[in-house]
């Protein structure tokens, strides 16, 4: 007994002395304690998210995230298999081929990023309400549209991915509370959020560097409902297989206090950036060059600087030759490359070659400095569009086949191998916001080569007349590179069509394969949810 | 009883039977004196100096491996610092951490980084506490084992100084064989590709290598009088290893005082122990085997025009090996402990302790890549640094009436740590020259690049135990500690670590007494928890913000804090129960000992990062505890000495320990919420040129299975190409007309990482003064990935990767992962033949012993395996567990001499 008394009574007094004192880390009530360290770590402290520096991070510039499923899974571009390099257990071949599967890690890294960030933001609302008082009531309606709209911006990367999703709006929801919505419900929650928002948000631009600078201000809203308005035929159809599409004609979204079919409402969100005064730039590389935020084109960016920021830029390291690349002091690693089909339709060999072919490609016979690259072995460096293959192994041209990514200045200043460059990441310009309204014209039976040949005449090019066909080739040469083949395939209906190598899959007409399968994790841990149809 | 089987008869018995004949010593300030005599019905086992191997020895653990069952250090591909993190006593307990045995210096609770830079003269013994009773008195700690390390301290009065040290050289006798440079153009040109021909013929692999050398020396001297007396010694070692810059040194220096007062009443020792280690490690070992193995072999070792390496243009998984050679990866270890124990008899049984240290401890890292193998260079330094205070107080109380003893302990402990480092790295360097010693000449300070940390983790513990014997036959003890860590949950800061244990000492029996045959037999069993926490760190447990990265805010870039992890308020101990049972038996005077120990432990609680579903987490894992797991396993250890006479005797030992892990479960119910993690994850996969993504998964961690299962495509043979080459066919193994080797694809569990079984032996034979001795280790029922040759066998990276000799012939163009390059990895490995002579001084005034010896390290290896070793990973469960991913060490044995002398 007595033993035991000493027993309590040092426990007692030895429990006192078992605390920590972390100095390297902040608690939440040091971390929200003003004003602006709220504002700093709960909405500021989401923007870290937009870019990456890991794998699957970030929605631009890493590998193996929402860029390479929305890019390599197309007729635009594709990662050839160069004897050891690029085949990676068979993963970029799989994208090509549309042979991904649920159990694909880097497509539960894909969702696991754009639910992070939905997490952090809900974390984020729960803390403006508990920490509210701080700010004024005008303030707080202000924080709250900005964090509502940036999780708009990635439950439409969610939707536009995965189809039917979960729509979670709180912070930490128990697990059995998160069921799947269709995927027209999160269409419409997407576009009541942005609605919602609109008022409130900063009438900014935030490609510039300054107050906003990379900031979801009020343009980039009116691009993203402009984005969601053209794609409302495939967000609204929670049928995917069924061979049919609901008619935009026929849905109808309020603009301005004025009922608009979809079609309508792409072209009024269009015209409000150019009301706010985005414009087409002289020159097309002005929007990828060092400078970029200096652009009038480019709407929403990831911001980049060398000295200052982490995200990284990998697209053009990843594409070129070796021997490239050490002419620039840099690293490189062989890879991407336009397919065959995409320097056709730039009319590579040709008189009537696209300028735009020699903005966005490196090509034939490369020039570093005015002075050509050479191989170890004493030859030229030349690349070869046409002899491009998803299988280069063993062929005459593996290691220097493909059309490869030029489209961003060389920053020759860069570090990391140009990783850390100064260009800004493009995701939203007004280049593309011209082809939406000229697409959505068309579609809404009227004529769009107004818009159209804007974008034409820029690149020095002669007038088309706006059909679809040509909107879709136009699509391919304006925005190369810029992650957008996916979607505008799936909107024209010829995502699941046989391309250039790629066979079409069995049942693939279905159009199963227009959105990813949701990894199968995700529903180990939660049985509420379903595969998507197609892939059960 | 000669000395010689006696000390077998300790080892093979445990310390019981033989405690009494050392002198006193302590450990974490328990009276282990008395703990052992009452506590004694577990199996310490303790392996003193005259059990540690011989031959040429750079670290202490060196001196441990294959002398106790179950406890395995693994020698890592050979590289001989790879043994520092992976010492394993009973196999794997925990997913997380803390899977290091508790190391304690004379008392003070260190790590096995420590323990490395002891000089190996300086220990007296070692003891490995293995079962329930023993570990449960560690409370917290104790889940992995014990190694209690006892150093040396003066004894007697008489003046002694002695000096003992050795000489040895290293050399490569075994190494990857690539294509030279006419096999090379040669297979090019049958093959009709392009090639680059740099106009030599080098060895690559080779030319990373040289001749190791080997030097240790020591001296130490004691005296003293009947009330008091010192030890001081100073040790040197110095190891240039057979990779060219590669070298370990290592300063120490020990002084022990000890003085008794008051009519022997009172007892002060003190010891003072520092250390300065200096590595020179390779900055990254898998790169520059892989490249000296896979590199053009037509091209030269020597500089460009410009004194530097140009990049390979066409092989971009590698880098010309000698511009890996001139990457730099120092670490400084400063090692500085004082402690000091007072003693007081209070009466003939009842006895206080108090027990006070202070360690310091400091590591110091430089790292350097050229410009030729990091575009613009990289430099960085660090320092991690760690203090710590320990203060325990016990009280413990024995008395004899009659045939009945009890023995009371009461402890009580405070350990207090701060963790402390920074870290600075830049980049963008014009000059080669400055290394790391200039970072003021990089261009480039990357966020994240430079940092600080502080922990103030701390540990209290109280423990009380009784132990009762009665006629020296029947033992039964029981004890209880408590432990409360400032890491884990609030509200679950303290856990409990009761242990029970008993022994019968049956020869003591009078129906046993007189069978002259049977010398010895004893039975014994246990039951006891204990606890690990190595799965958390500091502050898992409390919901903080972190900088999560830094982004532009009202115009100017800003450092934000966010959360960067899921916080679990609720973490708590990991918990570990053993029960084993154990008996000793010795025949013919015990010529002949037997000893047979059965264990079996269950891990609950277990910590590990587990997949929580996003959303609504907004990561995909959570720090909990909630799977189990188990060990359980047979440790059997032989001694016999067939001649035992004057002139000559000989001696046979051997210990084989089985070892069965399971995985249980990692599932369940967590705080109302379900949660799970995979069934089966990968642990470990290879890489190199091609490996990228994809599925090179190789190990894997299955719920129902051992950790670290190897579970792949199934390989039914060669298929030919086309185009003449062959490639692996793959069954569909699920039936499903398809073959898809995604993890959930056609796989199938092909075998176990982790050795089943495991063998020491030692055979000592000394004739007159002549004794040599040659131990042997090994290890069987695993298997072994030989990613190593997949990779090099693989024809479609040639000609920008050298392949093996033999791969144009195979003419395989496929590097999938299949069963194909799945091998058994059973070995036989002879460690050390030493022979030794112990001059014989008939008339030498001073010198009291003279011995002169010569070893030969790593004799020879027989086994099946096909790659350069099978001594891998077969141990740690980390991402390289039974992966042979070419990242071996060349084989290398060793020579040397010793000699030493004692005045």
């Amino acid at each position: 007994m007595k033993k035991y008394i000493l027993f309590l009574i040092a426990l007692t007094a030895l429990t006192a002395c078992l605390d920590e004192h972390p100095k390297g880390q902040l608690t939440e009530e040091e971390a929200y304690g003003t004003g602006t360290t709220l504002y700093f770590n709960t909405i500021s402290t989401l923007y870290n998210y937009i870019g990456g520096y890991e794998e699957s991070q970030g929605l631009q510039g890493t590998y193996r995230g929402v860029y390479d499923y929305n890019t390599f899974t197309t007729d635009e571009a594709m990662l050839p298999t160069r004897g050891g390099d690029w085949y990676d257990g068979g993963f970029w071949q799989g994208l090509y081929l549309h042979r991904w599967t649920a159990a694909d890690l880097p497509l539960y890294a894909t969702w696991t990023y754009l639910y992070k960030v939905v997490g952090l933001c809900n974390h984020s609302l729960a803390l403006l309400e508990q920490y509210g008082s701080l700010l004024t009531a005008r303030e707080l309606q202000v924080c709250r549209a900005e964090v509502r709209s940036l999780r708009a911006l990635y439950y439409y990367y969610l939707m536009d991915l995965f189809g039917n999703v979960p729509l979670c709006t709180a912070d930490m929801e128990a697990t059995e509370q998160v069921v799947q919505s269709g995927r027209s419900a999160v269409f419409r929650f997407v576009v009541n959020e942005l609605e919602e928002a609109i008022p409130f948000l900063y009438p900014q631009e935030s490609q510039r560097e300054g107050y906003y600078y990379g900031k979801i201000t009020l343009p980039v809203a009116y691009f993203l409902m402009a984005k969601l308005a053209l794609n409302t035929e495939v967000y609204s159809d929670d049928n995917w297989t069924d061979g049919q599409r609901p008619d935009g004609k026929n849905i109808f979204f309020e603009v301005d206090g004025q009922r608009l079919n979809a079609w309508e409402t792409t072209v009024a969100y269009c015209q409000k950036l150019a009301d706010f005064g985005y414009r087409l730039e002289e020159d097309y590389t002005a929007n990828f060059a060092i400078g970029n935020e200096n652009s009038n084109e480019n709407i929403f960016t990831i911001p980049m600087d060398k000295t200052l920021y982490t995200n990284w830029f990998r697209n053009l390291f990843r594409s070129r030759h070796y021997n490239h690349g050490a002419a620039l002091g840099m690293d490189a690693e062989n890879g991407t490359s336009a397919t065959l089909s995409t320097v056709r339709t730039f009319g590579y060999g040709t008189p009537d070659i696209d300028r735009r072919y020699g903005y966005n490609f490196y090509s034939d016979t490369v020039l570093v400095d005015g002075n050509k690259v050479y191989l170890d072995n004493g030859e030229a460096l030349v690349y070869r569009p046409l002899e491009v293959r998803l299988d280069l192994t063993g062929s005459r041209y593996e290691k220097t086949a493909g059309a490869r990514m030029s489209k961003y200045e060389i920053d020759r200043t860069a570090y990391n191998d140009g990783w850390l460059q100064s260009n800004d990441i493009v995701l939203f310009r007004y280049g593309d916001a011209l082809l939406m309204a000229a697409e959505a014209k068309v579609r809404n039976g009227q004529d769009g080569s107004y818009e159209l040949n804007l974008i034409r005449s820029r690149a020095g090019m002669p007038d088309r007349e706006a059909t679809l066909d040509t909107l879709l080739d136009e699509r391919l040469m304006e925005l190369m590179w810029e992650g957008w083949r996916r979607q505008d395939l799936i909107r024209f209906g010829r995502f699941t069509a046989a391309y250039d190598e790629r066979p079409q899959l069995p049942n693939e007409a279905s159009g199963y394969t227009t959105v990813f399968p949701i990894p199968s994790k995700v529903l180990d841990l939660n049985k509420n949810l379903h595969q998507n149809p197609g892939y059960e | 009883m000669t000395n010689a089987v006696q000390r077998i008869g300790c080892w093979l018995l445990g310390l019981t039977s033989c405690a009494t004949g050392f002198a006193q010593t302590f450990t974490d300030g328990l009276p282990q004196d008395t703990l052992k005599t009452r506590l004694g019905s577990g199996s310490v086992d303790k392996v003193t100096q005259d059990r540690m191997n011989k031959g040429l020895v750079t670290n202490p653990l060196e001196a441990l491996n294959g002398q106790a069952a179950g406890v395995n250090v693994t020698t890592g591909g050979s590289n001989p610092m790879a043994m520092l993190n992976s010492v394993r006593v009973r196999g794997t307990t925990s997913l997380t951490g803390g899977n290091d045995p508790l190391v304690i210096i004379d008392g003070v609770s260190s790590d096995l980084a420590t323990l490395s830079s002891i000089y190996p003269a300086d220990i007296e013994s070692f003891n490995i506490l293995k079962n329930a009773a023993e570990t449960a008195q560690y409370g917290s700690r104790g889940a992995s084992g014990v190694i209690e390390v006892t150093t040396k301290k003066g004894s007697g009065s008489q003046f002694h100084i002695s000096y003992d040290g050795n000489i040895g050289m290293q050399h490569t006798y075994k190494n990857i064989e690539m294509l030279n440079a006419a096999q090379y153009i040669r297979t090019a040109q049958q093959l009709g590709t392009d090639y680059n021909n740099g106009g030599y013929d080098t060895d690559f692999p080779q030319s990373i290598t040289r001749t190791g050398w080997v030097q240790n020396h020591h001296v130490a001297f004691s005296g003293g009088t009947d009330d008091s007396n010192y030890r001081a010694s100073i040790g040197f070692m110095d190891n240039r290893t057979v990779i060219r810059n590669n070298a370990y040194q290592n300063f120490v220096a020990k002084l022990d005082l000890s003085q008794k007062a008051f009519d022997d009443r009172m007892t002060i020792d003190m010891g003072v122990f520092g250390s300065s280690q200096t590595n020179k490690d390779i900055f990254d070992e898998w790169k520059l085997f892989y490249s000296a193995a896979s590199q053009n072999p037509t091209f030269g070792t020597a500089p460009n025009a410009s004194g530097g390496w140009d990049k390979n243009s066409t092989a971009s998984q590698i880098n010309p090996p000698q511009a890996l050679l001139r990457e730099k990866n120092d670490t400084k270890y400063l090692n500085f402990n004082t402690h000091l124990r007072l003693q007081l008899r209070l009466t003939d049984d009842l006895r206080l302790t108090g027990f006070g240290s202070y360690s310091y401890s400091s590591q110091e890292n430089a790292q350097f890549c050229p410009t030729w193998v990091w575009a613009q260079g990289q430099a960085a330094r660090g320092e991690q640094k760690s203090e710590d205070w320990l203060g325990n107080v016990s009280l413990d109380y024995g008395h004899t009436w009659g045939d009945h003893r009890i023995d009371v302990l009461l402890f009580g402990e405070y350990q207090k740590r701060r963790n402390t480092g920074f870290w600075t790295l830049v980049k963008g360097f014009t000059s080669n020259e400055f290394t790391y010693h200039n970072l003021g000449a990089g261009s480039i300070r990357p966020y994240g690049g430079t940092g600080s940390s502080y922990e103030d983790p701390s540990l209290g513990s109280v423990m009380g135990s009784v132990s009762y014997a009665l006629m020296d036959r029947y033992k039964l003890t029981v004890s209880t500690r408590a432990d409360g860590s400032s890491m884990v949950g609030d509200n679950h800061t303290w856990g409990i670590f009761p242990s029970v244990s008993a022994e019968w000492n049956a020869k003591a029996e009078s129906f046993l007494k007189d069978i002259s045959w049977l010398s010895q037999l004893q039975v014994r069993t246990g039951y006891g928890r204990s606890g690990n926490l190595g799965g958390i760190s500091s502050y898992n447990s409390l919901k903080l913000l972190q900088q999560n990265g830094v982004v532009s805010v009202f115009g100017s870039p800003a450092v934000t804090m966010g959360v960067t992890r899921n916080d679990n308020p609720d973490l708590k101990w990991e918990t570990r129960s053993t029960f084993n049972v154990g008996t000793d038996w010795g025949f013919f005077h015990n010529r002949l000992l037997l000893t047979a120990e059965y264990y079996y432990s269950k891990t609950t609680d277990m910590l590990y990062l587990y997949d929580v579903p996003v959303p609504p987490f907004p990561y995909d894992k959570l720090l909990a505890n909630l799977g189990s797991m188990s060990n359980s396993g047979l440790e059997v250890g032989v001694s016999f000495t067939p001649i035992r006479k004057k002139q000559m005797e000989l001696n046979i030992n051997v210990n084989l320990s089985w070892q069965k892990n399971k995985l249980i479960s990692l599932s369940g119910d967590y705080n109302g919420t379900q949660m799970t993690a995979a069934d089966i994850t990968n642990i470990g996969s290879l890489n190199g040129a091609g490996f990228h993504g994809g599925n090179n998964n190789i190990v894997y961690q299955i719920v129902g299975q051992p950790l670290g299962v190897f579970y792949l495509p199934h390989c039914t043979g060669l298929t030919r190409n086309e185009d003449g080459s062959y490639r692996y066919e793959i069954a569909d193994l699920n039936g499903d007309g398809t073959v898809s080797i995604d993890d959930e694809g056609d796989r199938y569990i092909a075998g176990q990482a982790t050795p089943k079984m495991t063998l020491g032996s030692n055979i000592g034979f000394r004739y007159k003064n002549i004794d040599i001795s040659l131990q042997m280790n090994g290890a069987f029922g695993h298997k072994i990935y030989n990613g190593t040759s997949l990779t090099y066998m693989n024809m479609s990276s040639f000609p920008d990767y050298n392949v093996m000799k033999g791969a144009p012939e195979r003419n395989i163009k496929d590097q999938t992962a299949t069963d194909y390059w799945l091998e058994s990895g059973d070995y036989l490995n002879f460690d050390y033949l030493t022979v030794g002579w112990n001059v014989p001084l008939r008339r030498s005034k001073y010198i009291s012993s003279l011995r002169l010896s010569c070893s030969v390290n790593n004799l020879g290896t027989l086994t099946g395996y096909s790659g350069l070793t099978p001594m891998i990973n077969s141990y740690v469960v980390n991402s390289t567990l039974g992966i042979d991913d070419k990242r071996s060490y060349p084989v290398y044995r060793s020579y040397s001499i010793g000699f030493s002398i004692q005045f």
